[in-house]
């Protein structure tokens, strides 16, 4: 992972990046003793075909859980991607099905459009809520309602589809046997560390999880902030339903459904608190591949998809409780 | 005195940390006797409140109760002992009816197990008739009520157990003079019916007014325990104020004052003030000016106004001459003014992020070019800033938390200095921190105005203004009482225009 690859020199450095090292390790050994498990019980696990398998199931949680790890972070969180994901999946393709344009244009359209659909659902998200100051988790839940209420409205609840072919290309092509669309989340993953670790503004995000009054009184202008982070979750919300478009070649308004909780369970798994402040996108990273590995594992080694659902609730239960001890212990 | 006291304290101490909240306190209760604790805030009223009822564990001393030991190890022991407190801040459920409220403690079950509304709502009309609350419907939810008859609930539910001891911390704060009359009347119904009742108070003339004794505190120390009709309010002003102040502990040099006028404030009026006379004053160039008066007489409203934290209803500031329009913080930064708040967790610190980001926060434009941090410079930073301030500290990466409280508020120090201001208004600057921090501050601050910066002080420590400042302005009820200059200062006279003494002949008619 080119995100953790960044050597540090100087020995202040050195010891942040431990620190932080030392949080994701939990996660990671937790990941690897997962892999280790499977590989053993099955044989199609580690299967070249298995793991691009895997890569591609997580690629959309995993976009989703990035611009969600902002959300948090501020102490915030957004419960209407999944339906924003199928808004702005709608709205992308009715711009890829306009009539009398060319692939590229139509493409280019597309996109445009169903990242700014996403983005201006996490604008208002951002706005509503830190105007008012009131509870993200309210404000969202209306914004489920409308998001998919307008998918469904806009589409006649009708699937949208033929798409241009190289954008259904897009969506099922593989380099070295890593679908592209994981590479699109991989970016996306270390653009996100870049600025919550390298950035004024990330600094501040994290500074407004933790004490938002200490950062307000410090001059800085904590409205813009929040709404900065709404905005981003809704941006990859955007980015996910054009992902998820390329690979189905559909555009569906009721796509996405409950798509919100597992990113929030990637983003909590990944370590990072609720109550805002701490945590990375790279435990979000790991998140999303616990969720992911846990469910391609449980289905190959022949267990129910619902026993698997019940293992994912029971891992973020445990994420959770060893959540609490780390608070504490670092608080000591 | 007679012979058998209800409780009896000797010797006690307690220490939080370096801090000596109790530093030998001694002091006896009679039976049904109303008792004062007067003293400066700090002085260790409230840490022997929480002793009492089971907050917090003495290190060292006796109590007795009832000629045994008491020691009481939670508020539900206290409780079971017959001590009551009903605190300053209220601990009511407001949603809950009245009767929920009283029986919150022990609610009333049927043989089924079920919850005995009847008998709950039973309980609780005699609980509120016993202290004269006829009027009260017991089934109104607790937010429909005003302030004072919150206030008489909890003496209610207080008194419903078996209490031989209530304790009132600062019953009358928020209350008006007819509610204080009110509640007056019934601390005397309570009295006659043989209960022992602490009276905590900041108003002398209360005290005056219906207790038998009092007892001053002084920097945790109890100084005198005298019958009321033994003495007069300035007597028991002189115990709280102590010997005079050792003089010129300020080097007195006033040659780092300059002509200027800094700052300049008229008019002002905050949302606790809006119908009081207007705040106005003036703050030279390199002048400390002192903000003395009790807890919510307005001080910290003063500050947060004139930065910008809360808005202000009306009035001017002017910066150097010039009027400025400060609408919030931003405004306030850029405008040369720095705010050490009263409260370094809640508004002072990330605790949970390195010391160089705590450092940097006000000024990330230094130490970042386009947005992007440079992690060199914010550690060069942080550790000049810790250098300056003789910081003590493991790394810079270290968390905030991971600091003592002195430590901690020279962090906060450095983030306004890293800006330097032309203007520092500090509140409270040095609570929670050891003597030598404490004294390493004040040197900090008189070097500042020595280079020309302005500073305002917020404090409730006398000792601090009177080290530290050049004039000090004394408010009460959101208004300035005096401004005392450096030749006139005394605690005592700060504390008659802080207990609002000119006020006295207005507020006992009745």
């Amino acid at each position: 992972m080119s995100a953790v690859d960044i050597t540090p020199h100087s020995p202040e450095k050195t010891s942040m990046s431990i620190r932080s090292v030392i949080n994701n390790a939990g996660i990671g050994i937790a990941l690897l003793l997962m892999i280790l498990f499977f590989s053993v019980a099955s044989e199609h696990f580690l299967s070249a075909n298995n793991i691009t398998n895997i890569l591609t199931q997580i690629t959309i949680n995993l976009v989703l859980a990035v611009g969600m790890t902002f959300v948090i972070l501020i102490g915030g969180i957004d419960l209407s991607v999944g339906s924003v994901m199928a808004f702005a999946a709608v709205v992308a393709g009715k711009a890829i099905t306009l009539p009398g344009l060319g692939a590229t244009e139509l493409i280019i359209l597309a996109v445009l459009a169903g990242v700014l659909a996403g983005m201006v659902c996490g604008i208002l998200n951002g706005v509503v809520s830190a105007y008012w100051s009131l509870p993200s988790f309210i404000i969202t839940l209306g914004m489920l309602n409308i998001a998919r209420g307008a998918a469904l409205q806009i589409s006649g609840a009708q699937t949208i589809y033929s798409f241009p072919f190289a954008f259904e290309e897009f969506g099922s092509k593989l380099i070295y046997g890593v679908p592209v669309v994981f590479l699109v989340a991989l970016t996306l993953v270390v653009i996100a560390w870049f600025v919550l670790n390298r950035t004024v503004f990330g600094r501040l995000i994290y500074g407004i999880g933790n004490n938002e009054e200490a950062v307000r009184l410090a001059g800085h202008p904590v409205f813009w902030y929040k709404v900065a982070a709404f905005s981003i979750c809704g941006l990859t919300a955007g980015i996910a339903a054009i992902i998820y478009m390329a690979r189905l070649n559909i555009s569906s308004p009721i796509a996405g459904i409950g798509f919100e909780l597992n990113a929030i369970a990637a983003v909590i798994i990944g370590g990072t608190s609720l109550s805002g402040g701490r945590g990375s996108v790279i435990g979000t990273l790991l998140g999303a591949f616990i969720i992911g590995v846990l469910a391609n594992g449980l289905i190959l080694i022949g267990l129910s998809d619902f026993v698997r659902q019940m293992i994912t609730g029971l891992v973020i239960v445990i994420a959770v409780i060893l959540d609490h001890y780390r608070a504490k212990y670092s608080a000591s | 005195m007679t012979a058998s006291p209800l409780l009896s304290v000797s010797a006690l101490r307690k220490s939080f940390g370096g801090i000596h909240a109790l530093d030998g306190v001694s002091f006896e209760l009679e039976p049904g006797e109303v008792h004062a604790l007067v003293g400066e805030n700090g002085a260790g009223k409230s840490t022997l409140i929480k002793v009492l009822s089971g907050v917090h564990l003495f290190d060292a001393g006796d109590i007795t109760l009832d000629g045994a030991p008491y020691r009481p190890a939670s508020p539900h022991a206290a409780k079971l002992a017959g001590i009551q407190v009903v605190h300053q801040e209220f601990n009511l459920l407001n949603d809950l009816s009245v009767a929920e409220n009283i029986s919150i403690e022990a609610m009333p079950k049927t043989r089924l197990g079920l919850l005995d509304r009847g008998e709950m709502n039973r309980r609780a009309r005699t609980a509120l008739d016993a202290i004269g609350l006829s009027d009260v419907d017991v089934t109104t939810p607790v937010r429909q009520l005003g302030i004072a008859h919150r206030q008489l609930i909890e003496i209610a539910r207080a008194l419903q157990s078996e209490s031989r001891i209530l304790i009132l911390d600062e019953p009358t704060a928020t209350l008006t003079e007819r509610e204080t009359e009110r509640l007056f009347e019934i601390v005397a119904g309570i009295k006659a019916k043989g209960v022992t009742v602490v009276f905590v108070s900041h108003h002398l003339d209360e005290v005056f007014g219906i207790c038998d004794r009092v007892t001053v505190f002084r920097n945790g120390e109890t100084i005198a325990t005298r019958e009321i009709a033994d003495v007069t309010p300035a007597d028991v002003v002189r115990f709280m104020v102590g010997r005079t102040l050792e003089e010129a502990q300020h080097a007195g040099s006033e040659t780092h004052l300059g002509a200027e006028i800094a700052l300049r404030v008229d008019g002002l009026r905050t949302t606790a003030n809006p119908t009081g006379t207007p705040v106005s004053f003036e703050l030279r160039r390199g002048e400390i000016l002192g903000i003395a008066g009790l807890v919510g007489a307005g001080r910290t409203e003063v500050l947060r106004a004139i930065f910008g934290a809360d808005p202000k209803l009306d009035g001017q500031v002017e910066l150097g001459g010039q009027p400025v329009q400060i609408t919030g913080p931003r405004d306030a930064i850029a405008a040369g003014i720095g705010f050490v708040t009263e409260d370094r967790k809640e508004e002072g610190l990330i605790l949970d992020m390195p010391i160089s980001a705590n450092s940097s926060l006000v000024d990330l434009g230094t130490i970042s070019r386009r947005g992007l941090l440079n992690f060199g410079k914010e550690r060069e930073m942080a550790a000049q800033g810790g250098a300056r301030l003789k910081l003590k500290y493991g790394k810079l990466s270290d968390h905030a938390a991971s600091l003592s409280g002195g430590n901690q508020q020279k962090v906060v120090l450095a983030k306004w200095l890293a800006k330097t201001p032309k203007i520092l208004l500090l509140d409270e600057p040095t609570r929670g921190v050891d003597v030598g921090a404490k004294a390493e501050i004040y040197g900090i601050l008189r070097d500042l105005v020595a280079q020309g910066m302005s500073m305002i002080v917020v404090s409730s420590e006398l000792p601090e203004l009177i080290t530290l400042c050049d004039r000090i302005m004394v408010m009460a009820g959101q208004e300035i009482q005096g401004t005392l200059a450096r030749a006139d200062y005394s605690q005592e006279r700060i504390l008659h225009l802080a207990y609002g003494q000119t006020q006295t002949d207005e507020r006992i008619p009745a």
